[in-house]
């Protein structure tokens, strides 16, 4: 009996149209868009390199702070490189900034350094800060004594942070008020969190699945339900093997997503995949068991079920991240329960910590979190499943 | 004979009302039993309680000489139910419907290919097996519910009101294969308000109303409750209301309604009403389409014991 009803409800689930939108079409369809949205803001983090001149007076050459750093910031082996610079007399840089072979250049005059420019651009303002930047620097420094200025510029030991520079050029660039990677050695993605975000909303879509795992099975929520409960068989074993293929269902729509992903999209969800699918698969079950949740404590029809899921899957989606990574940090930083309590942010948060820590202890700490939750809701569904009847049907 | 379902002193209360009220019948072995009822008497709410589907407030139910228990797996086993609404998948063929709820009774595969067979055939699907339920009409639909619900042979069966909504052709279908239903050995209650299909089908009649019994009985025996003998009914063009007033005065008659140029005559007793009815149309030269004489109906009986239609 477990396998036969097993084996009709996959295919109830796979022959019905809504639910295989919303459980495989719709996530690859908005997986689609985001790539098709954000590979943009992918392609501008990596700045494209400025050609730039250099005015090689005497000033310049004694100066090892600007000069160490623009040879830095110049070098073709920098994966932080800015610019291509040109080492030149004036005359020469300006016909170079007629001809517009360089965008500016800069000259070092009676120690005060100068950007020369003819058009104002997101290129000229990251010139213009990197000069600002090192100004600064050199300012610190002279207020250190000369025995350690001495010694700073001869070890080259001087404080200049190359990937602040960078990467606080990156963000000029797309005007973001939000740092995010001040905590780990990688450097975030934003179309990263998009992704780990509508995995998160796959997951928990699986609700839909367990809505529909329950109503087709209670007696108190369809006449298909009923024909069920009048039928010698056990009601917890129809039920257990209906959600069994809904599980399943989810489990398949999921994959496909990943594959999509990964090979279509190109998306890099980084190593241990063997994890990340633990995490899917603890996220489909939270999804689930929100569904079965739904299914039996809500009485309403299964569309007002569905949607129900939908909404409180996409409202979890928003607060942590899909819409606009400002939201996950707003929320993280004000009301950190709201997203600890919430699915998404911990399938979200699972696939982060993954993604950018060395240990595994933020990870296992939502994959339990998603166990827990996917638990207690499983076990509000069971009690209320186990009445065998009804006062009004 | 035998007692397949025994009910006493059944109450069903939602909230302070009461849907069904000291309620107690029994179904005998081999009979179609039909339960009639206007629309909210208890029809259903009485089914679902016998299938221990809804808690009740008081009141003992027995099938097979057995207390009927969410959990009497074999009772449940020998039970099939029609219910009103169509209960089938949308995403499942017609075959395969049918399969699916027979194998949740039949767990050999082969005697349920057979079973799934037959019920087909019952119920005149043979050439939708492949259509998917959208694909049917409402009487078709109809024919694939019952079939759903009677594939895995079961002794005892329980349509609540099968043909609501279906077309003349599906409701003769269902009514013969409900009747070869019975002829292979089956007990059936049917609920219906369609009086008619209580007169073609059922052995016996228990009219409800309010969740009480109002009278039990075969339709001729509660025919015999009517106080009416017979109902002359002419369509007239028009009439002189003092024709009225002189026919209320003829021989036998009871009672005369007038409304939307019919004439109802009701008649408590006599023979050759119709002919003396018409002898006085001619008499008095009044005009008239149609006249027809009838028997008294369950609705009458309905009437009778509760002063109103059983369709209201």
């Amino acid at each position: 009996m477990f396998r036969h009803n097993f084996k009709y409800a996959l295919k109830t689930l796979f022959r019905n149209k809504t639910l295989i939108f919303w459980t495989f079409a719709f996530p690859i369809i908005l997986g689609t868009f985001f790539n098709m949205a954000f590979s943009n803001i992918e392609s501008s983090e990596k700045l494209s390199i400025i050609d730039i001149a250099i005015i090689e007076n005497d000033e310049f050459k004694n100066n090892e702070i600007f000069k160490s750093v623009f040879e830095n910031l110049s070098d073709e082996n920098n994966k932080d490189r800015l610019f291509s610079t040109t080492y030149t007399s004036e005359d020469e840089a300006k016909q170079l900034l007629e001809n517009k072979d360089i965008i500016g250049y800069l000259k070092i005059e009676n120690n005060n350094p100068k950007v020369v420019f003819t058009t104002n651009g997101i290129d000229q303002t990251i010139f213009k800060y990197v000069t600002e930047e090192v100004t600064q620097t050199s300012e610190i420094i002279k207020n250190l004594s000369e025995e350690k200025i001495k010694q700073a510029i001869s070890s080259g030991n001087f404080n200049v942070n190359y990937e602040e520079i960078y990467n606080r050029i990156v963000e000029l660039t797309q005007n973001q008020d939000v740092e995010l990677n001040n905590i780990s050695n990688k450097k975030i993605s934003y179309t990263m969190i998009e992704f780990y975000t509508l995995i998160a909303m796959a997951c928990l879509y699986g609700g839909i699945l367990g809505v529909v795992a329950i109503n087709q099975n209670l007696a108190n929520m369809s006449s298909k339900g009923k024909r069920v409960s009048v039928a010698p068989t056990s009601k917890i074993k129809v039920i257990v093997s209906s959600v069994l293929a809904s599980y399943i269902t989810q489990l398949i729509g999921i994959a496909i997503l990943f594959v999509y992903t990964i090979f279509v999209l190109k998306v890099d969800y980084g190593d241990n995949l063997g994890l990340i699918i633990c995490l899917a698969m603890a996220g489909s079950l939270a999804g689930l068991s929100m569904g079965t949740f739904v299914g039996t404590v809500f009485k309403a029809n299964e569309n007002a079920k569905t949607g129900i899921i939908i909404s409180v899957t996409m409202l979890g989606c928003f607060l942590s991240g899909m819409m606009g990574i400002t939201m996950k940090y707003i929320v993280d930083k004000n009301m950190p329960i709201i997203n600890k309590l919430n699915p998404a942010s911990m399938i979200t948060d699972g696939f982060y910590s993954l993604y950018y820590y060395d240990t595994l202890d933020r990870y296992i700490f939502n994959i339990v979190s998603l166990l827990v939750f996917a638990f207690i809701l499983i076990t509000i569904s069971y009690i209320s499943i186990r009445r065998q009847k009804y006062d009004s049907i | 004979m035998n007692n397949i379902i025994e009910v006493k002193d059944l109450v069903k209360k939602y909230k302070e009302v009461k849907a069904i009220d000291n309620l107690s019948f029994e179904v005998h072995e081999g009979e179609i039993l039909g339960l009639l009822g206007p629309n909210g008497s208890g029809k259903s709410t009485t089914i679902n309680c016998i299938l221990s589907l809804l808690n009740f407030s008081k009141g003992s139910i027995k099938i097979f000489g057995k207390e009927m228990k969410p959990d009497a797996y074999d009772i449940k086993a020998k039970i099939g139910v029609v219910f009103q609404d169509v209960a089938v998948f949308d995403e499942l063929t017609v075959y395969e419907n049918i399969d699916y709820f027979c194998g949740l009774y039949i767990k050999d595969k082969e005697v349920r290919k057979q079973y799934v067979e037959d019920a087909i055939n019952l119920v005149g699907l043979e050439e939708f097996k492949k259509f998917y339920p959208k694909k049917l009409s409402g009487g078709l639909l109809r024919r694939l519910n019952i079939a759903c619900g009677i594939s895995h042979k079961p002794k005892l069966i329980f349509l609540d009101e099968p043909t609501v909504a279906v077309d003349p052709q599906s409701r003769n279908n269902i009514l013969d294969g409900i009747k070869k239903l019975r002829d292979d050995g089956a007990t059936i209650v049917y609920t219906t308000h369609y009086m008619e299909e209580v007169e073609i089908l059922c052995d016996r009649v228990i009219i409800l109303d309010k969740g009480k019994v109002l009278a039990t009985g075969t339709t001729d025996e509660l025919k015999e409750l009517a106080k009416i003998e017979e109902k002359v009914t002419v369509e007239v063009n028009d009439i002189d209301p003092k024709y009225i007033e002189e026919v209320k005065k003829l021989k036998n008659v009871d009672d005369v309604i007038y409304t939307n140029n019919v004439l109802l005559i009701t008649y408590k007793k006599g023979k050759n009403n119709l002919v003396d009815m018409i002898d006085y149309l001619k008499k008095e030269s009044i005009n008239y389409n149609k006249i027809y004489s009838e028997r008294p109906t369950l609705n009458d009986v309905f009437l009778e014991l509760t002063g109103k239609e059983l369709r209201d």
